[in-house]
């Protein structure tokens, strides 16, 4: 088996304010390992066909890894699977800090929500051991993620808190869930999700079950060997605990793939007011670091009025330049901002830079203009609070763009709103947009990193050449490391060799070989299309906006979306609709 | 970046020689040289032997920088290798002769006439960790204020010169050296002639 001792799942029904555990099937954990894959398995085969995402049918699956709480470097991560509000596909997603170690040393692999509390009630969870509490959270709502962390910690005392903020009360689509305020389950809106059953925050306090590794020794070499290679890779040791992951905001500039002004240029020569070393420079405090996480990325920052968290490369694009602003305070404020009312910044940032260009051609009468900082600053609210023209807005851009005949305008693969790097710059992540499960996302099959960073090795990012074979390579090995779960930064300077070694260290497993847990997250990835085939997704859902296909961008290539899908499909082994076949579904054992 | 066409000629020479005369391994190897007060230095993951416009990356001279991103692995090497030498380009190879001859030796005594007009002697030092960066920016440095190609011992050379094509000079001209050494020693006889034991050697 793939998990050693610890396989309890809590499962609570909010309508009846029941709550009991059960354990978890062996079958399930081999075959998914946990994280990612377990929740892609549960919401499966227990959520019906065309559930209103925002209904009491929906279910929240909060889970672990074979790998968290373990002492190896960042295993401190948990995945939420339900479904999205915001694209009505399966949503995965992952977030670090310490809930995943606290929530495991409990003796719990899986938390499983579904339901909602009756009438106008709100509540929150408390897990401590085997106690399992839904407590009243009447006080916390209303509140921002700051304020909330500060009471519930006041009240239940040292704990970690996932929670939402107003945006997720008021069931904006792309609501986040956020970890101690300042991490996130950014994309998809599962905040949404929470919000609509009524369910303010889970706060777990640290449990006393220390998870012991099968085969200590091992682990403890390979522990070292890790800990060398982390810190002579530059990415890992000097990039990103340096300038956080806005080290990345030159870099792209310089490929002439930032999105800026809703993907209407590539690059600005105003890159060096915004980048990370500025950031560095003006704001930083001091860094900080997840569970066993030697990388340290995280930041706090001080911009003299205010402090907080971040701004996280993708944050600082959306609410910087895709917007056309440049100006580093006030883009930091709004990051700040949206952490306390829990929005993703990705999809916020990009619906505001729709509205933007939809005044631009003229399509939506409102003084909303690239450039104005003042106005980011007033949209964030009103999405938050659904007042003005916020309440439109808090739909998401494509919805958004849909009602002002302007759908081209949307950036947004699937209604997920699109990261931070122009498709037209590089094959393999654009065809990763049109692909990715829970839509347009980045870190489904990350290829920037082989296509700009050269990680593990350089391929040439214009080529569409064998792009589809590094893409499905890199999306199931990214469902593993979302399953196992560890942190895709440390893959940069470790790689696939390692996951599977520690596996190996932690359950004891000397037979697992990396081929078998690529088919594992080949499992996973097509057990997630099921889902969205089921939900009525096919081959035209895996399209990108018209800008990709018809508009040139200096340096980058009208993407040939349909020649790249092709070619996907036929790597997968799904039909030309891009629906799994029948020998597909036999060979990763699984059932329509 | 855009990069002048004589600059990426010289860059794609370079790299060509080094690759084509087995210095380094399809990816291994890294080049760099000063530019306008900043550093131009290959990039990350990409082949010596084949290198196009975009490989070649701008990064700070003076302090670390979002080019760390794209920049080679031993990008902190060069940097210090200018900081504290006269260096205007660096090259760092794996050269096969001089990391054998490291492994049983202290330093490559020249044998041949222009290894021993060129460098006499080739230094060689240990560093607890060869192949991560830190540990040779420390010590890498020290040793090329003096002398123009140093071997880390069991890894390969870096070595500095006044152009690209003058460090090309340095490894080549080590290697050589390595390489004559080595088949001198593995014939087992007395020298005839020892330039090592003539003036001024001992004292280089």
């Amino acid at each position: 088996m793939l998990v050693s001792m610890i396989n309890l799942m809590i499962k609570i029904n909010l309508s009846k304010e029941e709550i009991y555990t059960e354990e978890l099937s062996i079958e399930i954990l081999n075959e998914y390992l946990g994280g990612r894959g377990l929740g892609v398995k549960l919401l499966y085969d227990n959520l019906g066909k065309g559930v209103d995402p925002l209904s009491p049918q929906n279910i929240l699956v909060f889970s672990v890894g074979p790998l968290t709480s373990i002492p190896l470097p960042t295993s401190g991560r948990l995945s939420l699977v339900t479904k999205s509000p915001l694209t009505n596909t399966i949503l995965h997603s992952n977030s670090g800090g310490f809930w995943g170690p606290f929530f495991r040393r409990n003796g719990y692999y899986a938390l499983y929500i579904t339901g909602k509390f009756t009438g106008s009630s709100k509540g929150y969870i408390l897990i401590d051991g085997t106690n399992i509490e839904i407590k009243d959270a009447s006080e916390l709502w209303g509140l921002t993620t700051e304020e909330t962390l500060k009471k519930l910690t006041a009240l239940e005392g040292n704990c970690q808190v996932l929670m939402i903020g107003p945006a997720g009360e008021n069931q904006v689509k792309f609501a986040s869930i956020m970890n101690q305020a300042h991490r996130a389950f950014g994309r998809g809106g599962a905040g949404a999700v929470m919000g609509s059953k009524g369910l303010k925050a889970i706060a777990v306090k640290n449990g006393q079950n220390k998870v012991q590794p099968q085969n200590p020794v091992y682990l403890k070499k390979l522990n070292q060997v890790a800990a060398d290679k982390i810190r002579v890779f530059p990415i890992t040791s000097q990039g990103l605990p340096l300038f956080g992951t806005a080290v990345m905001m030159k870099v792209i500039n310089a490929f002439g793939m930032l999105p800026i002004k809703n993907n209407q240029k590539g690059a600005d020569e105003r890159i060096d007011l915004i980048s990370g070393e500025r950031l560095r420079e003006k704001f930083f405090e001091k860094n900080e670091s997840c569970f066993s996480c030697p990388i340290r990325c995280g930041r706090w920052t001080n911009t003299g009025d205010q402090r907080g968290k971040g701004p996280e490369f993708e944050s600082l694009w959306a609410l910087g330049p895709q917007c056309g602003i440049f100006d580093l305070k006030i883009i930091t404020h709004a990051n700040y901002l949206c952490n306390k009312l829990g929005l993703d910044t990705i999809s916020t940032g990009n619906t505001i830079a729709c509205a933007m260009e939809l005044h631009q051609r003229g399509l939506l009468d409102r003084s909303i203009s690239f450039g104005d900082s003042q106005k980011l600053m007033e949209l964030v609210n009103e999405i938050a609070y659904k007042r003005n023209l916020g309440k439109e807005l808090a739909e998401g851009a494509l919805r958004f763009a849909k009602k002002y005949n302007g759908t081209q305008y949307a950036m947004q693969v699937k209604g997920l709103e699109l990261p931070a790097y122009d498709p037209r710059g590089a094959m393999g992540q654009a065809l990763n947009y049109a692909t990715s499960n829970r839509g347009g996302c980045h870190l489904t099959g990350y290829l920037i990193a082989m296509e700009l960073l050269g990680v593990p090795k350089l391929i040439d990012r214009l080529s569409i050449a064998a792009k589809a074979d590094q893409l499905v390579l890199k999306q199931n090995q990214s469902a593993v490391e979302d399953s196992l779960i560890i942190c895709k930064f440390v893959g940069f300077a470790l790689g696939f060799d390692f996951q599977i070694r520690f596996l190996r260290a932690v359950t004891g497993r000397d037979d697992l070989t990396i081929a078998e847990l690529v088919k594992i997250g080949e499992r996973i990835y097509n057990l997630e299309r099921l889902f969205n085939v089921q939900e009525g997704f096919t081959r035209i859902d895996d399209n990108l906006p018209e800008r990709f296909l018809k508009e040139h961008l200096p340096g980058g290539r009208i993407v040939p979306l349909d020649k790249l899908l092709d070619e996907y499909y036929h790597v997968r082994g799904w039909d030309d609709n891009g629906i799994p076949t029948n020998e597909v579904l036999e060979k990763l054992n699984l059932k329509r | 970046m855009v990069i002048d066409k004589a600059t990426f000629r010289e860059f794609q020479i370079v790299g060509k020689v080094l690759t084509d005369h087995r210095y380094n391994t399809s990816h291994s190897g890294n080049i760099s040289m000063r530019s306008g007060g900043k550093m131009l230095i290959k990039r990350r993951g990409a082949m010596l032997g084949f290198l196009e416009p975009e490989d070649i990356i701008e990064t700070d001279l003076y302090q670390q920088d979002s080019g760390i991103m794209l920049s080679s692995t031993e990008t902190e090497v060069h940097r210090q290798i200018y900081l504290q030498t006269d260096a205007m380009a660096v090259i760092h190879a794996h050269n096969p002769f001089c990391v054998i001859l490291s492994l049983v030796e202290d330093e490559i005594t020249c044998l041949d006439a222009e290894g021993c007009y060129l460098y006499k002697k080739i230094p060689i030092i240990e560093v607890e960790n060869p192949a991560g960066p830190a540990d040779a920016a420390r010590e890498v440095p020290k040793v090329l204020k003096n002398y123009p190609v140093v071997v880390v011992r069991t890894h390969g050379v870096f070595a500095k010169g006044t152009s690209l094509i003058d460090a090309l000079q340095n490894v080549t001209g080590a290697e050589q050296s390595a390489m004559l050494r080595y088949y001198t020693l593995l014939l087992g006889k007395p020298l005839k002639r020892d330039l090592s034991k003539e003036k001024f050697f001992s004292e280089w």
